[in-house]
């Protein structure tokens, strides 16, 4: 997008470009925190693995 | 399955919901795990062998809005049946109050304020301030309306029963809940959860393990599905009704009264946008239709890719929610014990 919006100016300040994509991953993120953390410990959470496992092969 | 129409923002959240939670909570299984170790006097495997009638049938008893409306309960005792019940602590007072003494209670969360709820919690009001966790989503009218009061009487009807019953206890338990456990005399059987593969050498489940020398079992991430790991694989119970196990919400809970609306709500822009995060299925018994959320989703989808390693029959007797697939055939509760 920089590429096509060229000004004949120069700014005072410096100007830095929005970085959409990297604020919409950190939204997200937020979120799943936030969501986990409602829900509390019951989340335990899983590999697929078999469904038991017995420590036998230590 | 009704999984094709699902929002890819949805999607994504599910497929993250795993190593994000894995993070959130490792420190708080092991600690527990190593403070528990001192209390590990059997395991699951010291279970005593089950007599042959409650060896060929099981029921789990979870706690979704299905079993108050099913009525499944009231069916349940008027039945005599005789099989084996696996409960959960959700579940554990609502059987009770029906004069159901299931042969087992699961409890895994590790929660440090909410789990006790389920055995009556002497710390009620301080436990509950600031925390509408159950006020929101919660089912038990009666609970929700005279809490301190059914409280006060949950805490005489476990004390009474808890030591005809065995408790099935993962290694994660709060403190509080061991303490009560404990005090109510429970008989109490311990075990780990899996939560990654114990074969790799860095795996926490290899650290749980080494605290106890438990057996440990796959969960699926909520205690509904460990108890059926626990009838399927620890009892090797053939045949097994699910029941109160919905994984989502009748069309008529307003979305205000999910797990996770607040959060949901924060970081969408409309109506629409939240709507997407709680997608609809139409249950097959019926044609009724039932909505989840991401974590409900993600507790399904684990459900089913666990069934899928298993051996015998299971049936979603629930006659509601989410939880079908061509493997797992739904029944009605009536026509499973008749």
């Amino acid at each position: 997008m920089s590429n096509l919006l060229k000004g004949n100016f120069t700014t005072k300040k410096q100007v830095e470009a929005k970085k959409e994509d990297n604020e919409s991953h950190s939204l997200q993120d937020e979120f799943k925190k936030a969501a986990l953390n409602s829900i509390g410990g019951s989340m335990v959470y899983v590999e697929r693995t078999d469904l038991t496992w017995s420590g036998d092969d230590e | 399955m009704q999984d094709k129409n699902l929002s890819v923002s949805f999607q994504n959240v599910v497929a993250q919901i795993t190593d994000i939670g894995k993070a959130w909570h490792s420190s708080d299984l092991l600690i527990n795990a190593r403070f528990n170790a001192q209390f590990v006097l059997n395991s699951i495997k010291d279970l005593p062998a089950l007599d042959k009638i409650k060896q060929k049938n099981a029921i789990v008893v979870s706690a979704g809005p299905s079993l108050h409306k099913q009525n499944v309960l009231k069916q349940l005792k008027e039945s005599h049946y005789q099989g084996t019940i696996v409960a959960i602590d959700g579940s554990l007072v609502k059987c009770l109050k029906n004069g159901i003494i299931p042969d087992y209670v699961l409890t895994l969360d590790p929660h440090p304020t909410r789990m006790i709820r389920w055995f009556g919690d002497d710390d009620f009001e301080e436990n509950t301030r600031n925390d509408d966790y159950f006020s929101r989503q919660d089912l038990d009218v009666e609970f929700r309306n005279n809490s301190i009061r059914e409280n006060e009487e949950n805490i005489a009807l476990i004390n009474k029963y808890a030591p005809e019953i065995k408790l099935i206890i993962c290694s994660s338990a709060p403190k509080n809940v061991v303490k009560r456990v404990q005090e109510a005399g429970f008989q109490m059987y311990w075990w780990n959860p899996i939560v990654d593969d114990p074969q790799q050498e860095q795996s926490l489940t290899r650290e749980i393990y080494k605290t106890n020398k438990c057996p440990c079992m796959n969960t699926g991430g909520t205690v509904g599905t460990a108890a059926w790991v626990f009838a399927n694989a620890i009892l090797n119970i053939p045949r097994i009704a699910l029941t109160g196990m919905d994984l989502g919400y009748h069309l008529d809970t307003p979305i205000e009264m999910t797990q996770t609306y607040y959060e949901l709500q924060e970081f969408v822009n409309s109506r629409d946008e939240l709507e997407a995060l709680f997608p609809k299925f139409t249950f097959p018994l019926t044609g009724e239709v039932f909505y989840t959320d991401p974590t409900y989703f993600w507790y399904r989808n684990n459900f089913l890719q666990l069934l899928e390693k298993s051996v015998g029959e299971t049936f979603n007797c629930s006659e509601a929610g989410t939880l079908f697939a061509e493997n797992l055939p739904c029944k009605s509760f009536n026509e499973y014990i008749t």
